[in-house]
């Protein structure tokens, strides 16, 4: 008995190092990873600098893929990454414990003259699907504001509701229980899609209701998942269920057989969250995006735009802790705006290039970083 | 060391330098055991002062929020962390974002009820199976299922959170509360709580639920213990009296052990109280609602803190208005620690517990 006891003792204890040396060979997949071990040690060998980005789950997959292509390229600096929510994003960039806060949402007046020096850098354009697990209707529903700020609100209850049926003549809507599914951490996306809620239909969904974290109104049986990848889980599994989902998740949506709507836009019309539509959207604001880079892209006039997309942000302080890191970074982000935002790249995860007045913004946000 | 003790020893002054002076000196305070003493008195004092900054600090801390909330922070319902974007408005002489309230009643009592709810199932279950674990089972085997006891004890609270939003959550909805619903729903006078919608498997039951499975193996472990150490003698004596089983349980080993297992359970009601993670994975996050039944999406005071610290963080007030909270959440934790010892010292103040309520 003893000896056996030891033996278990040892095996038990010998297993959470062996379990360390496999995660050290292991790729990066998981959701936090670092792409340390990609680089070959044939650079320089001299010190490297590591540049950490935490934040958006939106724009998570997209800077997973930076990582990689960017370090066969560059071997002397390491990245790492985290998909922890756009308000992780802000905060931990504003109090410098990343290098990189990534953010589906620009920085309120009021944050900017709390953490000053603290500036938001348009990278790239992503957009924010809304889903739904309804079996059986093929062609996508259309949803507009005012009917989903009623879904929220708990007062649209049933997917056969006469509301939904007037947006969607000719389709028949089966008789389930509506479960709307939010995310229950501090989202980006929530900014996006309350944003929309609001500027769509204001009685129903007031000001003080737009944020990354938001109370949401109670609605029987609602779920609260945490990030984007929590938002497919969820919605996936609970029949009924509707969702906000960021457009890099598009093929997960698909592989869990949800569907996507066509929201309406300010323009009057119905659209789906496609490469002409967000560039149609980006088209009616872009002319107009502040040198701060810091703009909302929501409710486009355009009538074949897509109404909730937005610039996803690398969120930095100006002054940097060292000469190394601040050339690292700009060096880091300049390449994310050029050449990681190839056509090649971005159709990986829905997303489009800067338009060319928008690039020169970010270009400028980046020269102003120093040590 | 040898060596040097005799010529230190003799004179233990002029001649000897410094060094060996300091030397000697240092070994004479480690003979007298001062710092143990010293020891003893810093690691006395440590936990006291820790305490006590963490109070103050947290008072500090949350003063511009208990100065703008009042006591609408305990009474209200409403909890908001304002609109980002908007412009700074000013009320109650701080300037602030519009729309922030912070009402945190639905907050605590979730917190509450929760452990409540935990402890009530998490108590008799734990007792039973200390109580056959030490008198029912064959040694070998009891050992064996009191190390799986102390093992399920020791599971990272992530791990169980992710079991109960993934398969316990969905399981309660499905099956567990539509049976609750059918029954004691049906009971008259008890219909508003237990009856009506029963939810997705994100809510108060699935957080009591989880929270119970979690301290089980606390509670349990202790009691297992605490019966171990029951003499034998007035056991036999109960059974030569012509007691039942059940009788010398409740009447003989139970009393014997009552204050340790009221200690045992409120080892389970702090580790309840403050839990964190896992609660936060299957109460639905409902920031200021209130339960409308056992079903209903709820939050803690804890889950609050860690799902939304990071929109709080960057802005001043709702930063102020967590501190509050976890004020509250401490004065909570506190409190029933002190009732708790009162209640053991209630308990334990008879003289001897054989016999009683015969």
């Amino acid at each position: 008995m003893s000896i056996r006891f030891r033996t278990v003792c040892a095996a038990a204890a010998l297993a959470p190092l062996a379990l360390l040396a496999a995660c050290g060979s292991s790729g990066s997949t998981a959701g936090s990873s670092a792409s340390a071990s990609a680089a070959p040690a044939a650079s320089s060998g001299s010190g490297a600098t590591t540049i950490s980005e935490t934040g958006s789950s939106l724009l998570f997959p997209l800077f997973g893929t930076w990582q990689a292509a960017y370090s066969t390229d560059v071997t002397d600096v390491t990245i790492t990454s985290g998909s922890t929510g756009s308000g992780t994003g802000i905060a931990d960039a504003a109090t410098g414990t990343v290098t990189i806060g990534a953010s589906d949402a620009y920085l309120s007046a009021a944050q900017t003259a709390q953490y000053k020096g603290l500036i938001n850098i348009p990278l790239t354009v992503a957009a924010v699907m809304v889903n739904y697990n309804v079996p059986g209707i093929k062609a996508p529903l259309n949803l507009n504001g005012t009917v989903l700020a009623k879904i929220y609100l708990g007062k649209i209850t049933n997917w056969n509701d006469k509301a939904i049926a007037a947006l969607n003549p000719g389709v028949s809507l089966p008789n389930l229980k509506i479960i709307t599914v939010h995310r229950a951490d501090s989202s980006g996306s929530t900014f996006l899609f309350t944003s929309y809620l609001n500027a769509q239909d204001p009685a129903d969904w007031p000001s003080s209701n737009i944020g990354t974290t938001i109370t949401w109104p109670s609605a029987p049986g609602s779920l609260a998942e945490t990030g984007s990848g929590g938002m497919v889980t969820g919605a996936g599994g609970a029949k009924g269920s509707i969702a906000y989902i960021g457009i890099s998740y598009l093929a997960k949506t698909q592989a869990a057989s949800l569907g996507e709507a066509s929201l309406l836009n300010k323009g009057g019309k119905y659209t789906q969250a496609t490469d002409a539509s967000i560039n149609a959207a980006l088209a009616t604001f872009s002319g107009s995006t502040p040198a701060n880079g810091a703009q909302s892209l929501i409710n486009t006039t355009a009538p074949t735009g897509y109404p909730i997309i937005n610039y996803e942000y690398a969120i930095v302080k100006t002054t940097q802790p060292s000469a190394s890191v601040a050339k690292a970074l700009k060096a880091f982000l300049s390449w994310t705006i050029t050449t990681g935002s190839d056509a090649k790249t971005l159709a990986t995860v829905g997303f489009e290039p800067l338009p060319s007045n928008v690039l020169t913004i970010a270009q400028n946000e980046i020269k102003s970083i120093k040590s | 060391m040898a060596a040097t003790a005799p010529t230190a020893q003799p004179d233990g002054g002029a001649g000897t330098p410094p060094s060996r002076r300091l030397g000697a000196a240092l070994r004479e305070f480690v003979r007298t055991g001062a710092p143990i003493r010293w020891l003893g008195r810093v690691g006395a004092v440590v936990p006291l002062l820790a305490l006590a900054l963490i109070l103050i600090l947290l008072i500090d801390r949350a003063l511009p929020a208990i100065q703008f909330s009042g006591l609408k922070f305990l009474t209200g319902t409403t909890f908001n962390f304002g609109s980002q974007y908007g412009t700074p408005v000013k009320s109650q002489g701080i300037v602030h974002q519009p729309g922030e309230i912070f009402g945190a009643l639905p907050e605590i009592l979730g917190t509450l009820v929760t452990s409540a709810i935990a402890l009530i199932i998490a108590v008799p279950v734990s007792i039973g199976a200390a109580m056959v674990i030490v008198e029912r089972l064959p040694r070998q085997l009891a050992s064996y299922v009191g190390l799986f006891l102390e093992l399920l004890a020791g599971i990272p609270s992530v791990i169980v959170g992710l079991w109960g939003a993934l398969t316990f959550g969905p399981f309660i909805a499905h099956d567990i509360a539509p049976v609750i619903a059918d029954t004691l729903g049906k009971v008259p006078g008890l219909q508003g709580f237990f009856g009506g919608e029963t939810g997705n498997g994100q809510g108060l039951l699935t957080s009591g639920l989880v929270l119970a499975v979690m301290i089980i193996p606390i509670i349990a472990a202790t009691a297992r213990d605490l019966i171990r150490g029951v003499p034998i003698l007035p056991r036999e004596g109960a059974v030569a009296l012509g007691m039942s089983d059940w009788e010398t349980a409740r009447r003989v080993t139970l009393p014997w052990v009552g204050a340790g297992l009221i200690g045992a359970a409120v080892l389970g009601l702090a580790r309840a109280l403050g839990e964190t993670i896992a609660v936060a994975m299957v109460c639905g996050v409902a920031l200021g609602q209130l339960p409308t039944n056992l079903y209903a999406s709820m939050v803690t005071i804890a889950a609050n803190i860690v799902q939304n610290l990071n929109t709080a963080i960057t802005d001043p007030l709702d930063i102020r208005a967590f501190a509050e909270l976890a004020l509250v959440l401490m004065v909570i934790t506190l409190a029933t620690n002190v009732l708790a010892r009162l209640m053991v010292r209630r308990v334990s103040g008879t003289a001897l517990p054989v016999g009683r309520g015969l």
